[in-house]
């Protein structure tokens, strides 16, 4: 029942103030016997139909909530009238009385009113209903997303101040020494922790699994505030070097492999031939660093023997001391590593200490996904507003269409007061029918956004829906419905009914105000949904020009698989003859045309920056010294990738670990050491006193390894049968590529059926199309950019109704000047025109206006486009043509009919 | 107070099946709402509001008390009221029982329905 604990006690506490509605005699008497039978009613509508039937009965509940209250207000006051009629000594019947009922009679009389109206007209108050429906619907579904990933608080205690700490510039990450320094210099910081990440095999009962794990020192679960579900962290003993080797294990990990049996606690797992004792397992949503990462280990820093200063490959993560900022912390850190390029000339270059960036964790978190979130929410917005403003242009028509029989019921003596409570029922059962639908609508809109978002979307799971929200929405929309019943109903209340009797037949003149004032909100929402169809439009355009971005590879029939053969298990020629034998056996399959296998995949995993050296220069010192990306390779990657060779030679089956050391570069590294100059025959080696030094054998195309949007960089590509003598070790796992002729997913059997024969504890990961890992790549822009174009089509649908509203109302109330005007010998061809004008005219204004917003706003947006201007013109003309077009067909609608008018009957009509 | 059962006819039918309910003895709030469902073949989803609307009206009657009577504490939501039938509650929702099968025997006779059979 707890796990649903935030949003039910919530909506519990939501009923029990709104328990104020009923008469204070009835809430006494049975508010608490009310809460109990709610919550009796919603636990076993959540028993028996899970969330949906909870969401359900809450609905119902609250209906049943604003229904009764009304219904018992309205007996108490009647029984009050009955009660005072019995002491005056009057005796009564209660059916008979005509006082005793009055006030019930009169609400019961205002609703049937309302109704009736309502049914009156059902296109209208459809248009009305489904308005409203659409942007609760919308709003709750959106804002649900949004409010869950990026507002709620991380499962973190204290996050605000919690920060991750990070070097910007030519050092991404830090280094052992820089860490101890400014560990035991802080006084912003109350306490440092550091990470990194590490990659093994774990092998059991179950199918072998390739695990991300943490190595995380001292007091990084502290600094979280992060306690586990079962067991415990690390102890001092733990921590340190030579201590008993133990695991902390992710909820997910505990699941999947452990079945969720909480004796697992005290019990050794297995990961790359060692053992390991899990000791303690974490809480559902603890996913820090990342969601990834499937257990933590203790990472046992030697402070004696620390690393090279050089080696950067740590993260931080640290919790603020009381009355310190994030700002203030970064300027003590730099001012600690001001000295470093004096005291360690060989690490830093002369006056370039480490710039040191710290953010708060919700950033680091949620960083990438934010702006979009943003952006959307920004739309949504949009959205409300426009169905707020057309709400209130079609009642401010409705009302004033009605303005006769107002003035007729106040000429039979109808009080105002009664007119305006009649005027509000009626917007009250709009924004009732309007939630009734929106509430459905918004749930299944939550549920399509979470079955629709990829899953690179941080704490997705956390998503509910959001009530407040809803709420909010709801009370945002009825409110536009109130105020924009109650001011017309005003009007007709004060005004003088026998005025409005008397000017009937000239209904073209009246109004013009309240004209003006429609015809200001169909301009406000034409603007708006030029803003929100300008992002929507830019959006795909950006996607496309990015995905036309040249990766370098050729992804299409590609399969990719990740093969973990570690080095606990094959070493050296081992190792070699397993991917050579996996690689031939592979190649061998029908339908495969090549094979091969790199470390790193290019999208899917990381790539760091090497220091190297080139053409047997000696090392002067690490500031000075060339970087690149090292990569190691079987033979067959190029070629299964679609990278072409532009000079030299690929790597062959000659490459092995006795021949000669020889190396592949990629054109950016040409460019950068080796201009105008044959890179053939030059040399490199890895800034590592084992490695070896390996000849220039072939030039690579660029392949952009980061994705669309980062630059290739200096590669230096290893055959991997030399890589633990020219890199500083073979790698732990390699990435197995695959090119077919069809479809790539038709590989995956033959190969699972391979590496099954081969070896069965060798565990396969990311088994995946290449195509799929590219357009995952762009998943969360792509979403957004479906989202966007969602909200624009709903903007321009609700535009479209809202000139149509205006311009139909326009012409219905001219028919007696277009009957006129076709009397006097008009065609209809000008009349036509007279009321298309009218139409196009409001979204001209529009659109200038929504143009000139919509490019002060996609400035804000810009990160989320690239390659395309935000004033990108064909964009613009588009939306421009678009909008012209629907205000066109809105008028044309209405002007179709005063074309059809009969002037004989149009004049007469008044 | 005497009072005739006759007075109180005819029962509304939501109160009628709020009666009928208890007569099998006493009840709180949701048990009541569930019984009404599932006496109903699920037709009568009664809401909390809406059935202590009725509860409030019948206590007012005399057709129904708060009983004093709980289960054992520990299972029990304290915040729950039990209600139960008065002797006289007792007597109206038989004396509307039989109106209506006088009803219904009525309408078999115009053979607008047949006899159930037996």
């Amino acid at each position: 029942m707890n796990a649903h604990g935030g949003d039910r006690s919530l909506l519990t506490r939501a009923y029990a103030a709104g328990l104020g509605l009923y008469p204070r005699a009835f809430r006494d008497r049975f508010g608490d016997a009310l809460e109990a039978a709610v919550i009796d009613r919603v636990r076993a509508a959540r028993r028996s139909a899970g969330a949906s039937g909870a969401a359900l009965a809450w609905a119902n509940v609250f209906i049943d909530l604003a229904l009764t209250a009304a219904a018992e207000r309205g007996s108490q006051v009647a029984s009050g009238a009955r009660r005072a009629a019995m002491l005056a000594g009057e005796v009564i019947h209660p059916e008979t009385t005509p006082g005793s009922r009055n006030a019930m009679n009169a609400f019961l009389q205002d609703l049937r009113y309302a109704l009736r109206g309502i049914l009156a007209r059902p296109g209208f108050s459809a248009v009305i209903i489904g308005t409203l429906a659409l942007g609760i619907g919308a709003n709750t579904a959106i804002f649900s997303v949004v409010e869950g990933v990026l507002l709620r608080a991380l499962p973190y205690a204290q996050p605000g101040g919690i920060v991750h700490i990070s070097h910007k510039g030519d050092f991404g990450s830090v280094s052992e020494g820089e860490f101890v320094d400014y560990r035991s210099g802080t006084r912003s910081l109350s306490k440092l922790a550091a990470f990194s990440f590490a990659e093994g095999n774990l092998t059991g009962d179950r199918d072998p699994e390739r695990l991300r794990f943490a190595r995380v020192s001292e007091d990084f679960f502290s600094i979280l505030g992060a306690t586990p579900v079962h067991g415990r962290t690390f102890s001092a003993d733990e921590n340190r070097r030579g201590g008993p080797r133990v695991t902390v294990i992710s909820h997910g990990l505990w699941l999947r492999q452990f079945g969720g049996d909480s004796s697992i606690v005290g019990k050794t797992i297995r990961v790359n031939g060692g053992a390991f004792t899990v000791i303690g397992v974490m809480p559902r949503h603890f996913d820090y660093p990342d969601a990834e990462v499937a257990a933590w280990l203790p990472m046992r820093l030697n402070y004696d023997t620390l690393w090279s200063r050089n080696n950067h490959y740590l993260q931080l993560v640290g919790r603020l001391a009381l009355g310190a900022t994030p700002g203030v912390a970064a300027t003590e850190l730099m001012g600690m590593a001001k000295p470093w390029p004096q005291q360690f000339p060989e690490i830093y270059k002369p006056n370039s200490p480490p710039i040191v960036t710290i953010e708060p964790i919700s950033d680091a978190v949620l960083g990438r996904t934010k702006p979009y979130l943003v952006a959307l929410l920004g739309a949504v917005g949009f959205v409300l507003v426009i169905a707020c403003v057309n709400v209130a242009n079609l009642l401010l028509a409705r009302t004033e269409s009605r303005r006769r029989e107002l003035a007729i019921r106040t000429a039979l003596g109808a009080t105002r007061g009664r007119i305006v409570r009649q005027v509000l029922t009626e917007s009250a059962l709009y924004a009732a029918g309007g939630a009734a639908l929106g509430l459905p609508l918004a749930w299944w809109g939550w549920r399509a956004l979470i079955s629709l978002a990829p899953a690179t979307i941080p704490r997705l799971d956390l998503v509910s829906l959001n009530v407040p929200v809803l709420l909010f929405t709801l009370i945002t929309a009825s409110l536009t419905g109130f105020l924009f019943g109650i001011v017309p109903a005003f009007r007709a209340a004060r005004g003088d009914a026998g005025e409005t009797l008397k000017s009937a037949g000239k209904t073209s003149g009246q109004g013009f105000g309240l004209r003006r004032a429609r015809s200001a909100l169909v301009v406000a929402e034409v603007a708006l949904a030029v803003v929100t169809l300008t992002g929507a439009g830019l959006m795909p355009r950006s996607l496309a020009r990015l995905q036309s971005i040249d990766l370098g590879i050729k992804p299409e029939h590609v399969l990719s698989v990740q093969v973990a053969a570690t080095p606990a298990r094959y070493h050296g020629e081992a190792a070699v003859a397993f991917y050579d034998n996996l690689l031939s056996r592979v190649r061998a399959v029908p339908g495969v045309q090549a094979a091969g296998a790199i470390a790193d995949l290019p999208i899917a995993d990381d790539h760091s920056d090497y220091s190297i050296l080139l053409d047997g220069a000696p090392m002067t010192s690490v500031a000075n010294a060339p970087v690149a990306t090292p990569e190691q390779v079987t033979p067959g990657y190029f070629e299964t990738l679609g990278i072409p060779i532009v000079a030299g030679r690929a790597f062959t089956e000659d490459d092995r670990a006795s021949a000669d050391k020889v190396v592949i570069v990629n054109e950016a590294m040409v460019r950068k050491y080796w201009p105008h100059t044959n890179p053939i025959g030059h040399t490199v080696k890895m800034l590592n006193e084992k490695s070896a030094w390996a000849t220039v054998v072939g030039v690579a195309r660029d392949v952009r390894h980061g994705g669309y949007l980062a630059d290739p960089p200096p590669t230096t590509y290893f055959p991997y049968a030399q890589s633990d003598q020219t890199v500083y070790n073979a790698p732990s796992r390699m990435s197995l590529v695959v090119r077919g002729t069809g479809d790539a997913s038709l590989l995956t059997a033959p190969v699972r059926a391979i590496m099954h024969d081969l070896d069965p504890a060798v565990p396969l990961a990311r088994v995946q199309s290449m195509e799929s890992l590219v357009s995952a790549s762009v998943a969360s822009r792509r979403f957004s950019t479906q989202l966007l174009a969602l909200f624009a089509l709903l903007a321009v649908v609700l535009a479209a109704i809202g000139i149509y509203g205006v311009v139909s109302y326009s012409v219905s109330q001219r028919t007696f000047e277009i009957g006129l005007r076709m009397a006097l010998g008009a065609e209809s061809a000008a009349v036509l025109k007279l009321v298309l004008r009218e139409g196009i005219a409001l979204a001209f204004v529009g659109l200038a206006i929504g143009g000139a917003v919509a490019i002060v706003i996609m400035g804000f947006a810009r990160s989320l486009l690239v390659q395309v201007s935000i004033a990108d013109p064909v964009t613009l003309a588009a939306v421009a043509l678009l909008l012209t077009a629907t205000a066109g067909f809105a008028s044309y609608l209405p002007a179709r009919r005063a074309m059809r008018l009969e002037p004989t009957r149009a004049l007469r009509s008044e | 107070m005497k009072r005739d059962p006759a007075s109180a006819l005819p029962v509304k039918p939501v109160d009628f099946l709020i009666l009928l309910a208890l007569s099998a003895g006493e009840a709180h709030g949701y048990a009541l709402m569930r019984d009404i469902l599932e006496r109903s073949a699920g037709t009568v989803r009664l809401e909390a509001g809406n059935l202590y609307r009725s509860i409030r009206r019948l206590l007012d009657e005399g057709l129904l008390a708060e009983s004093g009577r709980r289960p054992a504490p520990d299972a029990d939501d304290e915040r729950r009221r039990y209600y139960a039938l008065t002797p006289f509650g007792r007597k109206v929702v038989a004396a509307e029982a039989l109106r209506l099968r006088t009803l219904v025997r009525f309408a078999e006779a115009q053979r607008l329905i047949g006899p159930e059979a037996s």
